[in-house]
Parts: structure tokens; sequence; C-alpha cells
């Protein structure tokens, strides 16, 4: 399973960052959604949205366990082995690991909310 | 040919679907205009402020196809 | 703390350089609810009444709105007013986009400016870092470089709203830009914040907003998003945006055509939706929260010119510079598009100001010479860009343009005033009132000069009879009740128009969010009441009266016929206008002379207008007994 992205079909409506928070944090504060939507602005005039598709990278750099494999395929964080070290940040290639408060990192579990609310198309629930 | 005509409002009761909340089957001759078609099936043309054939704008001359998705706009609520 | 706001106001007093912080009062959030509602209420208290709206004492109020930010139909607007150097009364305007939002993350809900900056400044909302900063490097700048510049200096997670050119130059019809085309284009409000030397606004916010009951607004707000997904209005919506209606607003003969004087453009086909997505569109783009995505970002290429890129031509745009203008491709209308918005004109009066300048120049009201050696032709490029930088620039002619249509008339002379197509100085939208009797009424009685958010009357004047004069006025007075709402709430008002979402079920979502459990429709609406009543005092205590004197439009609506097309003939006699603005005084409790009554001020809890209006000998007198809530009795079927 992915998040299928189409950005052509993205209009920066950000819909589905207000829905991450409100399903994760259960609040409204699309800042701390676990996707982002990049607007190229003026030029080219399009949006990109960046998801997490679980590649694992983040796991690979942390040195204490903190980051594991889930059996079905999306990456976790356990916030009791993180040493906040910071290394995964950098190492995540779409810029969609999250730096909490408290400055252990969270992520995208793949809850699907955001496709649910995209209905331009631009994200998927795919295979 | 049989089409698919959707509408919502207030054209909603002139076009009685049957096939869900928006949409109605209906069949025509072929060559028959879009105009034609509705008057045949009781929808007031001028109640049609626009229509498009398969999600592109079309006036009422247009010749449906089967198969073709017609949607119609009711009367404008304005910008 | 109110649940559903911000939580925080700012007063900046620009002259002396302060920022002052209070926290939000509940009792002025839940009486005046925000948006065009704070701004009434502001600037009704504390600008004084000989104020010159372009000086240090006009207040320019940023609010919003409640809904902004939240999870709930296109929650995605800011409020922007003043006292109108148009109209010299109430004025406001309202942007989409993404700033309404997140100064609501930022924990603001009003921020009220005064004075004026010793030199250009910027404001700048971090969270609770609130700071004026110089401008001077943006200052010049056209809107659209302005905000990539203040992006690039300060964080692509920024929102701005700045003026260009055209506001820092206080040309009286300048707007405020954002998101890279979308405006708070009428009324002027750009031209007050460049009085102020006030070049833009940054914020970034980053806090949750509280909300009352969250789980309820997110099961809600998700019914209606699967719900209007499958309208068939959606679609439709969503591939071409309001610029499908060139084609049917022609075909309706209301189509403003080369300066008004006829209401069908011939070429139409090639500026209506189909070539603007088939030429120029390169994304759909949505306000905040918003998935009808109205918003056309084009790539226009037009020969012997670079690229530009623009968000439009929507329909007034499409318009008021499209056929208008005498512009029959839809590439030129999408260049004049961004050339206003560059310059941070709005292209609504500017399309109408620059149609009017084109039909002097074709009746030798003006000469080469006053264009500087140019001329101004109806669908000619070359002409309409010197021209701006002329209006821009404030030179020769440009200057009196650059003041408005009755500083314009007056200085061109020769009877220009009849081909001036305003009310109280605000250009009309594109709609012709002589194919739509009860549009003309609303642009006649909007309180803010004509403009058709206010009411939106075509439908229903087919309905009842393109020709048909009396009964319609009613109408009139329940749209200007219930199209205001979204205006006040901060929302946008085409999930009610276009796709079913009741006006109830933005009441619930306003209920989930604030908690006020005891908040109904009848309460919104006599806001409204309350806000039309306030702002028409407003503008007669800064004016004089009566009113009615005011409410008219220039002559070419009076007294000439439609020359061609689906409308043509449809002319309407000063008897006709008359008949329309007595039975709406009527409907709205005022006197005959267009002055609001005692007992409706009273009723509305407007006592201190009231006072001021007794005063200066301008209450009017109520001609029938009252009814008990005079625009939502007069609610029409249809709705």
């Amino acid at each position: 399973m992915r998040i299928q992205v189409a950005p052509d079909a993205c209009t920066g409506c950000r819909l589905c960052r207000q829905i991450c928070t409100i399903e994760k944090f259960g609040e409204t504060n699309p800042r701390r959604a676990r996707l982002t939507i990049e607007a190229q602005f003026p030029v080219p005039g399009k949006y990109v949205p960046h998801v997490c598709d679980q590649c694992g990278d983040c796991a690979e750099v942390c040195p204490s366990g903190a980051i594991s494999r889930r059996a079905d395929g999306v990456y976790v964080v356990d916030g009791e082995l993180c040493s906040t070290c910071g290394v995964c940040f950098d190492a995540c290639p779409h810029g969609v690991l999250m730096k909490g408060e408290d400055d252990v990192p969270y992520k995208c579990d793949f809850c699907w909310a955001c496709t649910e609310v995209c209905n331009t198309g631009a994200l998927v629930r795919a295979e | 040919m049989t089409v698919l005509i959707k509408a919502g409002g207030m054209l909603t009761d002139y076009l009685k679907p049957d096939v869900d909340a928006f949409t109605r089957r209906v069949e025509g001759p072929d060559g028959a205009t879009l105009r034609q078609l509705l008057e045949s099936i009781g929808v007031p043309p001028g109640h049609v402020a626009m229509a498009f054939a398969n999600g592109g704008l079309v006036t009422l001359g247009y010749t449906p196809r089967d198969g073709d998705v017609i949607t119609l706009r009711p009367p404008v609520q304005g910008g | 703390m109110v649940k559903g706001f911000g939580g925080s106001t700012l007063r900046i007093d620009l002259s002396t350089g302060t920022v002052a912080r209070a926290p939000l009062d509940p009792a002025f959030a839940r009486a005046w609810l925000g948006g065009r509602g704070f701004v009434a209420k502001v600037i009704y208290d504390e600008v004084p009444r000989g104020a010159d709206p372009l000086g240090p004492e006009n207040r320019l109020v940023v609010t919003p709105g409640v809904l902004s930010g939240h999870f709930a139909p296109s929650g995605s607007k800011c409020c922007f007013g003043a006292v109108s150097p148009l109209s010299n009364g109430h004025g406001d305007s309202t942007v989409g986009g993404h700033f309404g939002p997140e100064l609501k993350f930022a924990g603001y809900d009003l921020i009220v400016f005064t004075g004026i900056a010793p030199s250009p400044v910027y404001l700048f909302i971090d969270d609770d870092r609130v700071e004026l900063r110089d401008a001077s490097r943006y200052w010049g700048q056209g809107t659209m470089d302005a905000e990539k510049m203040f992006k690039e200096d300060l964080g692509e997670d920024f929102e701005i709203a700045c003026i260009g050119p055209a506001g820092e130059n206080l040309v009286t019809f300048a707007c405020i830009g954002h998101d890279y085309g979308r405006q708070a284009g009428r009324c002027g409000i750009g031209a007050v914040m460049g009085s102020k030397r006030l070049k833009a606004i940054a914020v970034r916010g980053t806090r949750a907003l509280a909300v009352h009951d969250l789980p309820a607004l997110k099961k809600s707000t998700m019914e209606i998003i699967k719900r209007t997904a499958q309208h068939p209005n959606m679609a439709p919506w969503q591939k071409y945006g309001t610029a499908m209606f060139v084609g049917w607003s022609n075909e309706h003969g209301v189509y403003p055509t080369h300066n008004f004087q006829t209401t069908y453009f011939e070429r139409f086909a090639g500026i209506d939706g189909q070539p603007l997505v088939d030429r120029l569109l390169v994304s759909n783009k949505a306000c905040f929260g918003c998935w009808m995505n109205c918003g056309k970002y084009s790539k226009v290429l037009l020969p012997g010119r670079e690229a530009v890129y623009v968000e439009g031509p929507e329909y007034e745009t499409g318009s008021l510079c499209g056929g208008n203008c005498g512009f029959d491709q839809i590439e030129q209308v999408a260049y004049v598009n961004w050339l206003c918005d560059r310059a941070g004109i709005d292209t609504m009066t500017g399309g109408g100001m620059a149609s009017f300048a084109m039909e002097c120049y074709e009746k030798g009201l003006i000469s080469r010479e006053q264009l500087e050696g140019h001329e101004m032709r109806w669908g000619s490029i070359e002409d309409f860009e010197h021209w701006v930088d002329m209006l821009v620039h404030r030179r020769g002619i440009g200057d009196a343009f650059a003041r408005g249509y009755a500083a314009a008339a007056a200085a061109i002379g020769g009877g220009a005033e009849r081909l001036t197509c305003q009310v109280k100085g605000q250009g009309m939208s594109g709609y012709d009132g002589r194919g739509a009797p009860a549009m003309l009424l609303s642009y006649m009685t909007a309180d803010i000069g004509a403009h058709h958010n206010r009411a939106w009357t075509i439908t229903m004047d087919e309905d009842l009879g393109k020709n048909v004069i009396r009964g319609k006025a009613k109408v009139v007075v329940y749209l200007q009740h219930i199209r205001p709402f979204f205006d006040t709430v901060s929302c946008c008002r085409l999930f009610w128009g276009e796709v079913d979402v009741t006006a109830e079920e933005h009441i619930d979502a306003l209920r989930m969010m604030t908690g006020w459990d005891d908040y109904t429709l009848d309460e919104a609406m006599r806001l409204s009441d309350r806000l039309w009543n306030l702002n028409r005092a407003h503008f007669l205590e800064r004016n004089g009266g009566p009113g009615r004197r005011f409410d008219y439009p220039n002559a070419r609506f009076y007294e000439e016929a439609v020359p061609s097309g689906p409308s043509e003939g449809a002319r309407l006699t000063m008897d006709d206008l008359d008949v329309m603005l007595d039975e709406y005084y009527v409907a709205r409790g005022w006197g005959k002379d267009g002055n609001p009554s005692r007992e409706v001020l009273l009723d509305l809890g407007l006592d201190a207008c009231v006072a001021n209006l007794e005063r200066a000998g301008l209450l009017g007198g109520l001609m029938e007994p009252l009814p008990p809530v005079r625009g939502e009795r007069y609610k029409p079927k249809a709705f």
C-alpha cells in the first residue's frame, strides 16, 4: 500500500494537512502535518505534495533503533528509544520526517485520512 | 443513443433522476440535439444555464453520442 | 478566550510605531462576529466623520473571521476594511487564499492600523512576535514580485498580503494582493494601506485553533465534502471556475460590452471558460480548505511579449476587462489581468475605468495629446498598458483617473459623467442592469457602492420577468441579508450558492467551533440587518443626505436602450428606478428619502446612529408598520 501522488491534480487547498493533524493530534494545526505541500509560485505555478513512502531511510540511520518497520511495511517511531540525536531528519529524502516539540520525530503511519479528504485525485490510496 | 444526464438544484424536479440522486438514463434518436432531447423528457431548455458533455462546455445545439455523460447547470446563483 | 477565534487583537499606531496587544473581548466577538462585522463597528466608532480616507485618522482594519483556518467549507477568507476613498463611506473587501487562516494560527482576530508611518514599513507577525519593519527594499515592487521577495527573505511558510505601486501612489481603486493572484479588490482599501505607507503584512502562525467540538466538526465537514463532491455543479466548477459564466452572461444579454454601451459581445467565444482551460491553464488553485478550487492559474503567451503568470481571468475580469474593453482573445484578457494584479489595481473598477477611457477616446473627449501621444482603442493591449502606466504613476490625465470616476469625468468634461458606470464611485460588476433591473437596484443600494457581492439577482430577474420592475426589491433585501453573512464569518459563499450547503449548516459549524449553542440563523440575519443600517448611517453622517440622492447610477442606465443582443431594446426610465427605490425603502423600514427610520435603528440597538442622524437632520420617516425581521421574511421559495 502507498499514497499515490498526482501533483498535477493538487490545488494547494491543504485539506490533507488539516485532516492529518485533526486525525493524529486531535487539533486543527496544519503546520504539524506529516506531509507537505510545496508551492512552486509564481513559476511554474504548481503544487507538489511530499508524502512518506515508507522507504526506511530514517530507520537505517537511527543509531538507537528507535525507528522500526511494522509487519504492514509502515515505519514507526518509538519515542522511548529515541535519543533525540536528530540524525534521521536529514536522511528523509522527502522532508516529511517531522520534529516534535520534544525533539522526537513523528511521521506518517498510513492512516489514509488525507486520501479520504482529497477529492481532486492528488492523493490516492493505492496498492 | 443512450446517455446519462445529471443535474442538481431546481432542475432535479424536472429531470426525475432514476440512476442516483442526480442522474437519469435517457434514450433518444441518433442525431437529436441536446435541446430536443431535453424537451422530449420534460426538462425546459430555458432553465438550463450551461451544459457539459463529458466535462466539456457545450451548447444546447450539441448532438449527444451514445454513452455521453451530460451535466446540466440549473439557473445560476451568481458569483 | 473565545473558542473558534484566534484570541488576540492588535492595535498598531504607524505614526509612533507602537504595537499594542489585547485579548479579544468575547462580547464584542458575539455581537459583531468578525469579518466585515468587525470592520463596520470599528470604523463607525473610531474614524472621525470629517477624516480624509487617505489621511492619518482613517483606520485600516484587518480581520480573518471565525471560520478561517477551521476544517469547514472554505474557511479561508480575510476581510480588509476602512472608510473607502471611492465612496467616502464604509468600505470592505474580502480576499481568499491562505492569509486569514495564518492570522488565526498566529492567534489574531483583529488588527487596527492608525496613523501614517514616516517611511515605508511592513508588519511582521510570527506568533507572538509582532514588529514593524523597514519596507524600503520592497517599496515600488509589483505585488507578485514583492510577495516573492518577502517569502525569500522571511521563509516560504509566511503568508503575505501586500500592495503594489498603485496602492503606494494612492490610486483610489487600488487593491491588496495575496497568494500570487488573489485580491481584496474593491473599495480602494489598497489606497488606504498605501496612504499609511504600509507595504505589506507578513504572518506565520504555529498554534492550534481552539475548537469547542472538533470530532463533531470533523464528522460534519467530512459528510459535506463527500456529499458536495457528487453534486453535478461541482465538477464544472472545479474545471472552469467562474470563467464559464462569460458565455452564459452573453446569452442572457447582461454582459458589459464597450463600457456598458451594449450587453452582448459577439466575439465572446474567444474569452470564455473553454479557451482558458485549453490555452492558458497551468493549475487549478484553491483557497485554504476549499475543494471547489475555482482558481485558475494561467501561463500567458502574448506575441511579442514574455510569458506572464496570473491567477485568472475569473468572470469579473473576463467581463470588465474582456468584452467591456473589446478584447476577444483569452490571452489578451489574461495579460490585462496580470497588468492590473501586478500594479495592484482592482480589475473590476480598473477594467471599467479603462473602458470609460476608451469610450471617451472614441467620442473625441480625450485626445492623443492627453494620452502622451498614445491612443486608447478598444481591444488594444499597447494602449491599455500605457494607460495603466499613466494611471499608476499619476501622470497627466492618469492622475484624474486615479482620483476616481467623478474626478475623471470632471477633468474630461463634455458630458463624460453619463458614461461613468458606477454607483457611489465604485465601478459596477460585470452585469448590465438593463438586462436585469433588480441587479441595477442591487448596485444602487449596496452599502459600498456598486458591487454584486451584496446581492446577485439575475436569475431571479429572469424568473420574474426581465422587464418586470415591481416586486423585486424584497428579493434584493433578502439577498443583502444572506450573502453578507458569509463575509461576516469569513468563508466563501459559493458552497451555499453552488452546491447546496445551507446557511443552517454554516451556523452548525459556527456552533461547533465556538460552543455558542444558542446561536441561530435569526441572530445572524439580524446582524446583517444591523450592519446594513450601521453602514448606511455611517455613509450619511460622512456624506450628508438624503440617502436617496446617492442611490442612482449614471444616466446611461436610465436614458439609453440596449442596442443589440438578447436584451436589445431593454430600457429603464428614471420612473422605473424610483419605483424600485420606493419599494426598497419600504422593505428596509426607511423613509422615502432613503434615510433609516428611528424605529428600525432602535429595533436593531443602533442608538448611537439615532443620536448622530437626528443631530444631522437625517432620520427618515417610517412609511409602513415595522415587520419583525425585515429581510428574512422576504426569503423567496427558491432558497
